[in-house]
Formats: structure tokens, sequence, C-alpha cells
């Protein structure tokens, strides 16, 4: 099919800014003189090309060309079991040095990727090696650095524990978590404003490092008046006028991850009421585009399959506290499967364009778990420890494991977990 | 290794036959950060230690640990020392320039800085003003950036600066969130205010359909005007609604110049209430049906609250 059914296939697509006749000029650059009468035709145009555009112009027409094939409508499992079995066969390239301080990381990413698609692929042998290596990196049982002889981190410790999550309390991994070490270490992060650093001495100080101590303090059970004392009013005043989260709280640009983190953290420490609620409803549901139906992490950035769990995920939140669901997750889906999987190469890519790597195949396998259930508190215990999900078409269906969107965890894992420390 | 031959260099993996996830270090790799741990856990403070550690960066640059024992080290030599700092921040703008999407530089720079008897934000502004031309949206860069600002005290040059750059590119929506930042932290007089309406809207008029400077001017009002919609404001957003929010049953043929303007006139019909939720309902329909219907859900919520209130 040509580009031109589009318009009315998809009644938004003529909307954009830039559907209603081509492009007429581009910015004056600044050699160019800038007289009146140049000055009068560009107020008169309507539609500019700018780097924005012409990025996103070029990624739509990827992404339609992709969403009309008939090919990739359902998650190939079994495809992206190969792609994630390779890191635990095989060794990294050496280019892969950048990841040097993401052990944690990779764990987590990888282990999860498989634990979501099928429990059964995370088998026995695996997660024995993975508590091995984690207890190798730091043999006193926390906190956690990125690999061998690497200070104590706030995200590496966050990876390690969700990664040891998944691994059944195997050889009693469970069991060598050093909590009260780690749950002095968390206090050495703390500043007085309420914020996590995530090194000592030197290291961001933003939601992502509170909703890594928050996460892991709520599930080893460590989560002590002392601990959160002044940290929802941290996370509070990183919402920005657009609705979303900044990492920090001076007015810094709402943005995808940071917001998760924040909305997360505030949902474990039970504050979701603190916040402007429907500004963040809206700026969530203002990331999802008609043409590409995906997702995007900031207002004119272009969407990114990590999105369908940043944002889908903090959309999934809010429907779990009652505040109804503001995303279209069948789009999302649509975007997912068709224009972030690919027939030649196993994995989940970030748009098309790019190649898939584990963080975006993990984030990506979450987001279809989100795209594919609805969420809700358990009125019996109503904690975010404990969100259900029931699927919305149980018979079109990826059958992945029912996921909490808030810790980014298999729920069954996550409970046998949480409780092992009460 | 040169000048380090007294070191003998630690492991950095497991030694497990199987590890999962090994990367396959190359011999420089393994020496350099080796030796590094080394001498990081001999807590040697000394000129060579720093040197290595910028090597383990330049390997590495998202090593944290490197980074933070360079800060130690630095912070053992440079007692005093002025020229130590300066050149540490001659070094880190190297390493900014080579790695521009690195998460450790940013906090990093501003624990220097923070130990620096005289930072100066002249410094630190034609860096700023690189990275940000080379990469307009960057986030670290932006975020460090309102932090000198605050650190410096020294709104003067951001208002021009983003005005610039919404020039180039007039849906950089870091350069919008910026112009708000510096609006909320100096009190601008309502004058100011208003001027600051007549430049969006000028923009608006450019390109209306622009998520980012809808938003902005929602937050102008919010923050500013007590969310005080005056109808010179309603007059100006509905020549870019056509009258979709009249209509109370959507006119598929209707085209419309821009979906941020009506679900901005939506916004401000529903606060308005009374008689004025017809017209807000009918925005919300008209977005849900088709100028924006992937967001349909959220339309739908709106319709349910309006209804209600
Ligand atoms: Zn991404």
């Amino acid at each position: 099919m040509t580009s031109q059914d589009n318009g009315s296939k998809n009644p938004a697509a003529k909307l954009l800014g830039r559907k209603r006749s081509p492009i007429e000029r581009v910015v004056p650059s600044e050699e160019e003189s800038s007289s009146e009468s140049e000055q009068s035709i560009v107020a008169m145009v309507k539609e500019m090309e700018t780097e924005t555009t012409e990025a996103r112009d070029k990624l739509i027409h990827e992404c339609r060309i992709l969403l009309e094939r008939d090919d990739l409508n359902t998650l190939d499992k079994e495809f992206h079991k190969k792609f994630l079995d390779s890191p635990f066969s095989h060794q990294l390239p050496p280019g892969m040095v950048a990841l040097d301080a993401s052990a944690p990381w990779l764990l987590y990413w990888v282990a999860n990727g498989l634990r979501v698609m099928n429990p059964s692929w995370l088998e026995r042998e695996t997660q024995r090696r993975i508590q091995e290596k984690v207890f190798r990196i730091n043999p006193h049982g926390g906190p956690f650095g990125g690999g061998m002889g690497q200070l104590p981190h706030l995200a590496g410790t966050y990876a390690i524990v969700n990664a040891l999550a998944i691994c059944d309390n195997t050889d009693g991994c469970w069991d060598k978590i050093n909590r009260s070490s780690i749950y002095n270490w968390l206090l050495t992060l703390k500043r007085e404003d309420g914020g996590f650093q995530t090194c000592f001495r030197v290291g961001e100080y933003d939601t992502r490092g509170v909703y890594c101590a928050i996460s892991v303090a709520s599930t080893l059970g460590l989560l002590t008046q002392e601990l959160c004392e002044n940290v929802v009013e941290f996370l509070v005043h990183c919402q920005n006028y657009e609705g979303g989260f900044g990492g920090v709280p001076h007015e810094d640009e709402a943005h995808g991850g940071y917001t998760f983190c924040a909305v997360a953290s505030l949902a474990i420490l039970g504050a979701l009421d603190t916040i402007n609620v429907e500004k963040l409803a809206d700026w969530c549901s203002q990331r999802q585009y008609n043409d590409e139906k995906g997702l995007s992490g900031r207002s004119n950035k272009l969407v990114d399959v990590c999105y369908s769990f940043w944002v889908a995920g903090t959309a999934a939140i809010l429907e779990a506290y009652g505040h109804g669901n503001c995303i279209d997750k069948a789009g999302l889906k649509e975007y997912i499967l068709k224009c972030c999987q690919m027939t030649t190469r196993p994995g989940i890519r970030d748009k098309p364009g790019t190649k898939p790597d584990f963080y975006h195949t993990n984030y990506g396998l979450l987001g279809v778990a989100i795209t594919e259930n609805t969420f809700q508190l358990d009125p019996s215990v109503p904690n975010a420890l404990k969100i259900n999900s029931s699927a919305i078409n149980p018979d079109d269906n990826s059958g992945l494991e029912s996921i909490n969107p808030v810790y980014g965890l298999p729920s069954r894992d996550l409970e046998t977990f949480y409780k092992h420390f009460k | 290794m040169e000048g380090y031959e007294d070191v003998s260099p630690l492991p950095l993996d497991t030694g497990f036959k199987d590890e999962l996830c090994q990367i396959m270090y190359t011999d420089e790799y393994r020496m350099v950060v080796g030796t590094a741990r080394a001498l990081m856990e001999r807590r040697e403070y000394s000129e060579r230690a720093k040197e290595l550690t910028g090597r383990v960066i330049d390997l590495a640059p998202a090593y944290y640990t490197a980074w933070n024992y360079r800060f130690d080290i630095l912070m053992h030599l440079a007692r005093g020392n002025v020229e130590l700092l300066n050149q540490e921040l001659e070094w880190i703008d190297e390493v900014t320039l080579n790695n521009p999407k690195n998460y450790q530089i940013w906090s990093y720079k501003e624990a220097v800085l923070k130990n620096h008897p005289s930072p100066s934000f002249k410094r630190e502004l034609p860096i700023l003003q690189l990275m940000l031309d080379e990469d307009t949206k960057n986030y670290h860069v932006w975020s460090f950036r309102k932090w000198c600002v605050l650190f410096f005290g020294d709104f003067s040059h951001e208002l021009g600066y983003t005005e610039s750059l919404l020039e180039r590119d007039v849906y950089n929506n870091s350069a919008w969130t910026h112009r708000m930042f510096v609006l909320k932290n100096t009190s601008p007089s309502h004058d100011h205010v208003l001027e600051e309406i007549e430049y969006v809207k000028g923009k608006i008029e450019l390109v209306p359909q622009n998520i980012s400077v809808w938003t902005y001017l929602r937050g102008l009002y919010e923050n500013f005007l007590n969310a005080n919609y005056d109808d010179e404001i309603i007059q100006f957003t509905s020549t870019f609604t056509h009258g979709v929010e009249e209509e109370d049953e959507t006119d598929v043929n209707v085209e419309i110049e821009s979906s941020c303007a009506l679900e901005f006139i939506a916004h401000v019909y529903a606060l308005r209430g009374g008689a004025m939720t017809r017209k807000a309902i009918n925005a919300y329909k008209g977005l849900a049906t088709k100028y924006d219907p992937i967001r349909k859900n959220l339309w739908e919520l709106k319709i349910s609250r309006v209804t209600k209130s």
C-alpha cells in the first residue's frame, strides 16, 4: 500500500502540522538576510521544517510501512529467547565494555526478559550462576556495585535485588542478602531534602536514585520512617508544569524515565494523592502519537519502545490506583510488535532503524505485558507490592507472565520474594 | 605498565569458568582497570593514580568507580591548589566533548565546582553552548545548565539563549521548559508575563501544531495568572480550531490547524464550567473521534469528569 492511502485510513494523519502541503520554507539560517519580506513569509507559513520534524517525518514514514504489514502480529517469544540466551552461554564482545559498570543491569534485563516470557526459560542452573556472580561481586551480600571491585551503587543494587527476586531463592540466595548493611548504606546516601545520591561522595542525585532506594527498601522490608522522611516532598517538587516529572526538583524537563521513577516511588510510599494526577495523566497520554502509535519520553521527541514501560508503566500505576487508563494499549502493542520486532534478527529494538539490545528487549516485553492487561490494587492489601492484573483479551494474548508495573517484575516472583522478608 | 611496575593489577572477572554476561576484556583494559583497582585498594592518592583514572574513563566513561576515585585523589592533591582544579575543569571539558551522552560527568563536574574557591559561570558558558549546539535536547546538559544558573545565581543569559534555540527549532521542548525554569525562579512582573504570552502567541502563529508551546502557554497561566484565562486568549485559540468546540456533533470533514489548540480550549471551557461545559465536551469529542484519536481514553475520562461536575 502506498502512503497516500493513509490519510483516509487514519483521520489524524493529516493533522500534525505538515500534511496539508509540502514544506514551503525552512528556517532562515543566520547568514541569510532576514529582510522584512522574508520575515512575513515565515510568519504566513504554518509548517516549518526543523531538526525535530525532519527526524520525525522519517520515522513516521518507516513506521507506516511496518504498521501496514501483516507478518509481525504476534510476539515471537521463541525467537527472542535466542537473543536473551546468548549472553548466558557466550561471552560478550570487547565492544560491550561500555557496560562494564552495568553487569547488574545485564543480569536483570536478560533474566527478567526470559522469566516474563516463560518462567521455565530462566533455568535453575542459570539462577544458580546469577547468584554465584552476584555474591562474588559482593561477598558480604550487598550493597552492590556494577562489577568486581566497583563501589556500591544504587542502580547496581536495585538491578541485583530485582535479578535475585526472580531466582526462586536458589541455593538460599535470598538469605545471603545483607539487609542491615544495605539499610545503613541507604541512609548514608540520603540527603536532608529527601533525595538519594546514587553513589557515596560523587553520584547523580535524582528521582532515579530515589526509586532504586525505595524499591529495594520496600521489597527487603526496610522501609522505615527514617528512610522515608522528606522523600515524598522531594518527589512532589520534581513534577513540573508539563505534568510529568524531571530528574531533580528544579523545574527540569518532564521525562519518561524520571517520571516513572517518581510515580513508582510515590506509589510505594502511598502518596500518589500528593501530586497533580490529572496533569500527569494528560502528560502520559500526550506521549502517544497517532502515526507511530508508540510512546515518546518527552514532548516533541521520537517514540522509543522503552517508554512502553517507563510511560505506559506510569499509566498502569495510575490505572491500578483507580485513576483510569489514559493510553491506547492496543495501539501501543501494535507499535511494539510491528515496528520493534524484526523478522531478520531476534530481540526488540528501540525504533525502526536501530538494532535490538537487552535493555529494549526487557522493557519492550514488559510493555507488551502492560498493553495486554488491566491493573488494579488488591482490595485486601492496598499496597504497591500487590498490584493485580487481568487479561484484557484472553484469546489474543502473548501469554506473558503478569507483571507488577511498579517493580518491573513478574507479580508471582515479587510476591514470594517480599513475603520472604516479612 | 610503565610507571606502575610496582603494582599488580587486580582481576576484573569473578574467576568462574562459566560466568554469566562476561565481557571479553582486551589486555589493555585488564591492565589499566586492574591497576587502577589495585591503586584504589591501597588508597594511593597520587598524580599517577589520577592520570590512570583518566585512562580508565577514556576506555569506559561509565565506569563510575573511576570517577569517584578520581574525585578523592583530586581532593587530596588540590588542597588550596586552584591551578590543579582549573586543570581538572579543562580535562572535564575534553572528556565531555568526547562523551556527550555520558551520565557521570555532570555530577562530577558539580562536585569539582563546589570545591573550587572561585568558580565562574563565564567559564562554563562556552562549553554548554557547544554541547547544546551539537545536541539541542541533551537532557543532562540542560539539567546541568540549570544547576549552574542556580549555583551561580545568574539568570541573565538564559532567555536570550533559549530564544535563539527556538528560532532554530520551535519544537525544542527543552528550550521551552528552560524558559519556564527561568521565569519561575525570577518572579517576573505582570508586564513581563504578558510580554511572554505575546512571544508565545507569535510562536503559535508560526507553527500551531506544537505541543511544547501550548503546554508552556498553559503553564504561564497556571503559574503566574491564577489560571485566569481571559476572553482574548480564547479568541486567539479558537482561530486554530475552526469552531469545532461549538458543534455538538463532530463534522469529520472539518480540518483544524491544531489539535493542541483544541485540547487547550477544551481545558479552559471545562474550567469555566456552567454553560461552557458543553463546549468542552464538544472539543473532547472532536479530539476523540477525529483530531487526536489515539488519546481517546483520556478524552473520555475528561468527558466523564466534566459531566459529573
Ligand atoms: Zn529507549
